[in-house]
């Protein structure tokens, strides 16, 4: 334990130790029926079991779901309770959509950081296959106004309001409610805009199936993933991916001869979940773990993509020159890339963007361009085009690679993480290896 | 065949997939009883199972189990059940299905299943004995991995009958305090609980099924599976089931459905009971032992364990 003190915040680095979790699936395929609690649950044992931490009492476990049913109001307070945790470890939910895991980790990092919690683990889960379909909105009002009603002539008055149409069920969207148009449709307005090619889509979503399949190969994912329900692997993944055989795909968003995004360059739906462990180096000496990589700083960004100023998922762009400003660094200053491939194109959007001097100087109000990075630092184990996207796992997987690999690279090395998010978001980190 | 026994080698009978209970039953309902008096020495087998993570996930979810890395511990039973009853439905056995009443079970296991394990089941039944209400007969099930047995159960069952008055039968741990102290869980268990089970586990006996069925066989309404009950406690117990130990229950005083119960558990997780929210008595009893020495790791594919 820390020294006993008075309640001045002491600011000292939060470690991040490992992570853990399970392979990812496309939906409606090998955890078609495991619900978001059995995964986070199932994750979380997978991360006590390997860092030899049952019964442990952790400061406190964020985690988050971005589809979620009503019941699961309280989803990661009941996975630990459900695991092999100790159950006075205190939890709560995040939502900021595919940012959720992240934000997560920046939340326990901060904490830690700031001396309030010694410990905490930090991820998300979500499934696309066992997905919270609700009632007909007309069968909802009509049957909460028969609720209202205080006599049984009330009720059946409204109960005549029932209607053949209102058995039809809501579905969950991956619509942004305010455009109406999908995360595919914006994201191929923004791939226009840029000029970005399907060639140079279909390149970076192969070299993701390769960078992926050659982690698996070498072990990488020994001490970050654990079987679940007779899965090993991704099983999006494609170690045979090439360009050519991507080229073939039709286009899947975006309309006429210049639809470039196909099901290959973009991210399937995909159930999953992650969880990392993070601590301070007082906790982790006391347990006989070792710091992978620490938390330097983070970075949130917003835009507003509904007037049409920006593209949906174009916020990472306008955090990462804040963020370098407060780091003092560059762009160039790093030793890895975590850039979130919710689509090919997302990716190669933003790194044009960085790297053109009217965007940076009209709109970041840079004096010149933040310039291009070296791509074989760029995503080495592979990201989502091939290891899915579970929308909240997508940040615990990526903040546990990233944290392995800076280890590996030795202390003082830094990588930097970016997510997109639905609702014009972006969120950032900096980790620097221990 | 699928569900049917292939090869009768002398006194084996082997399934290459679970038989269906169906037919057995009815057969069982039928016939009636049998009066054989000793019991044969058949045994059921099934080899090379690889289970239906599918299956895992729908038993689990009707039972409560959050679905894990490993198998619900309970979960070998069900893949058993059926050629227990395999052999109780068969001529030479001395006691008629229909109307036997399990009244203990006891599983002891040495680390947990995980569905990347291969399991040889073997089934078998012993120890015909004398009760106070009848006779006593052990269904004994095991399953190997590997040709080391890692799980096994036995499953006691009840013939109602004349009696042996001064037969000796292990009994319950006492647990009346625990049953009469305050708090508990609430379980309500709706009237389709006997169905919903019967489609996981394939037993299919109608006495869990409706309150018709139940009444032609002489219960005021359905009454919910003893295995059922028990497997919804080991999983209320969650993190605090060892990896490897010793799980026992006592069936008392059958859940009549629907009705609402209350689980207590006992601080140290050894004993916990199942109790009708108002009234007398216990429907379940379970105690769980660890085992004495350290299970050997879970064999979790794909993962090194940094610290074990």
């Amino acid at each position: 334990m820390a020294a006993p003190r008075k309640s001045t915040p002491t600011v000292r680095r939060a470690a991040v130790l490992g992570g853990n979790r399970i392979p990812f699936a496309r939906s409606n395929g090998a955890y078609a029926k495991a619900s978001n609690q059995d995964m986070l649950t199932a994750t979380i044992d997978g991360l006590v079991a390997r860092h030899g931490i049952a019964g442990e009492r952790l400061g406190e476990v964020a985690g988050g779901a971005v589809l979620k049913h009503s019941r699961d109001f309280n989803l990661t307070r009941e996975a630990v309770l459900g695991s092999a945790l100790d159950p006075t470890t205190p939890a709560y939910d995040v939502q900021q959509a595919c940012g959720t895991g992240l934000e997560t980790a920046i939340l326990v990092a901060n904490k830690i950081t700031l001396g309030q919690i010694e410990s905490g683990a930090a991820g998300g889960t979500d499934t696309a296959s066992d997905a919270p379909i609700a009632v007909n909105e007309g069968l909802r009002e009509t049957l909460l106004a028969a609720n209202r009603a205080r006599t049984t002539g009330q009720r059946l008055k409204a109960l005549t309001g029932l209607r053949p149409g209102h058995l039809v069920p809501e579905i969950p969207k991956n619509l942004e409610p305010r455009t109406g148009l999908s995360m595919g449709e914006h994201m191929a307005l923004t791939t226009k805009e840029w000029g970005i090619t399907r060639e140079d889509q279909d390149e970076l979503a192969a070299l993701s199936h390769r960078h992926l399949a050659a982690a698996y190969e070498r072990g990488f994912f020994d001490d970050l993933v654990t079987s679940y329900l007779g899965l090993s692997r991704d099983n999006n993944l494609r170690a045979d991916s090439t360009t050519e055989k991507l080229a073939k795909l039709s286009p899947a968003f975006g309309k006429g001869d210049g639809a470039t995004m196909t099901a290959g360059n973009s991210t399937p739906l995909t159930d999953g979940a992650s969880m990392v462990l993070l601590g301070s180096d007082d906790w982790a000496a006391e347990h006989r773990l070792t710091p992978l990589a620490y938390f330097v700083d983070s970075e949130t960004a917003a835009v507003d993509y509904v007037h049409g100023a920006e593209g949906l998922l174009m916020a990472p762009a306008y955090a990462l020159p804040r963020l370098l400003a407060r780091a003092g660094m560059t762009l160039q200053d790093f030793d890895y890339y975590e850039i979130h491939e919710a689509f090919a194109a997302t990716v190669l959007c933003t790194l044009k963007a960085w790297e053109d001097p009217d965007f940076c100087k009209g709109r970041l109000g840079l004096d010149a361009p933040i310039g291009a990075i070296d791509r074989s630092k760029l995503n080495v184990n592979g990201s989502s085009l091939a290891a899915g996207h579970p929308f909240a796992a997508t940040g615990g997987r990526i903040v546990a690679s990233l944290a392995k690999q800076l280890h590996e690279k030795g202390a003082g090395s830094r990588g930097l993480i970016s997510i997109c998010a639905a609702g014009g978001q972006g969120v950032m980190a900096i980790l620097e290896g221990a | 065949m699928p569900g049917v026994a292939g090869t009768t080698a002398g006194t084996t009978l082997t399934f290459a997939t679970s038989p269906d209970l169906k037919p057995m039953f009815a057969r069982a309902v039928l016939n009636g009883r049998f009066s054989a008096d000793g019991l044969p020495q058949t045994v059921a087998e099934r080899r090379g199972i690889r289970v239906d993570v599918g299956h895992v996930v729908d038993y689990a979810h009707v039972c409560g189990f959050s679905v894990g890395t490993s198998l619900p511990m309970t979960y070998p039973h069900v893949l058993a059940f059926p050629l227990q009853v395999a052999l109780m439905s068969r001529r030479e056995f001395p006691l008629s299905l229909v109307g036997l009443v399990h009244v203990e079970n006891a599983i002891t296991w040495r680390r947990p299943l995980v569905p990347e394990d291969v399991l040889d089941l073997r089934v078998s039944a012993s120890g015909l004995r004398p009760h106070r209400r009848g006779r006593l007969v052990d269904l004994v099930n095991e399953v190997s991995v590997d040709g080391q047995v890692v799980w096994s159960g036995v499953s006691t069952y009840l013939a109602r009958g004349t009696g042996d008055p001064a037969a000796v039968s292990a009994e319950a741990p006492d647990v009346t305090e625990l049953a009469r102290s305050t708090g508990g869980a609430v379980w309500r268990l709706d009237e389709g609980t006997g169905r919903r089970y019967a489609r996981v586990s394939g037993d299919v006996n109608p006495i869990h099924l409706h309150a018709l069925t139940a009444r032609a066989l002489g219960f005021d309404r359905a009454i919910a599976h003893g295995m059922y009950t028990y497997a919804r406690v080991v999983s209320a117990l969650g993190p605090r089931v060892p990896a490897a130990g010793t799980s026992r229950v006592w069936f008392r005083k059958p859940v009549r459905l629907p009705s609402t119960v209350l689980l207590k558990v006992s601080p140290d997780a050894r004993h916990a009971v199942v109790v009708p929210r108002t009234g007398e008595g216990e429907h379940i009893v379970v105690e769980t032992t660890p085992a004495r020495r350290r299970p050997p790791p879970t064999r979790v594919p794909n993962t090194r364990f940094v610290k074990s």
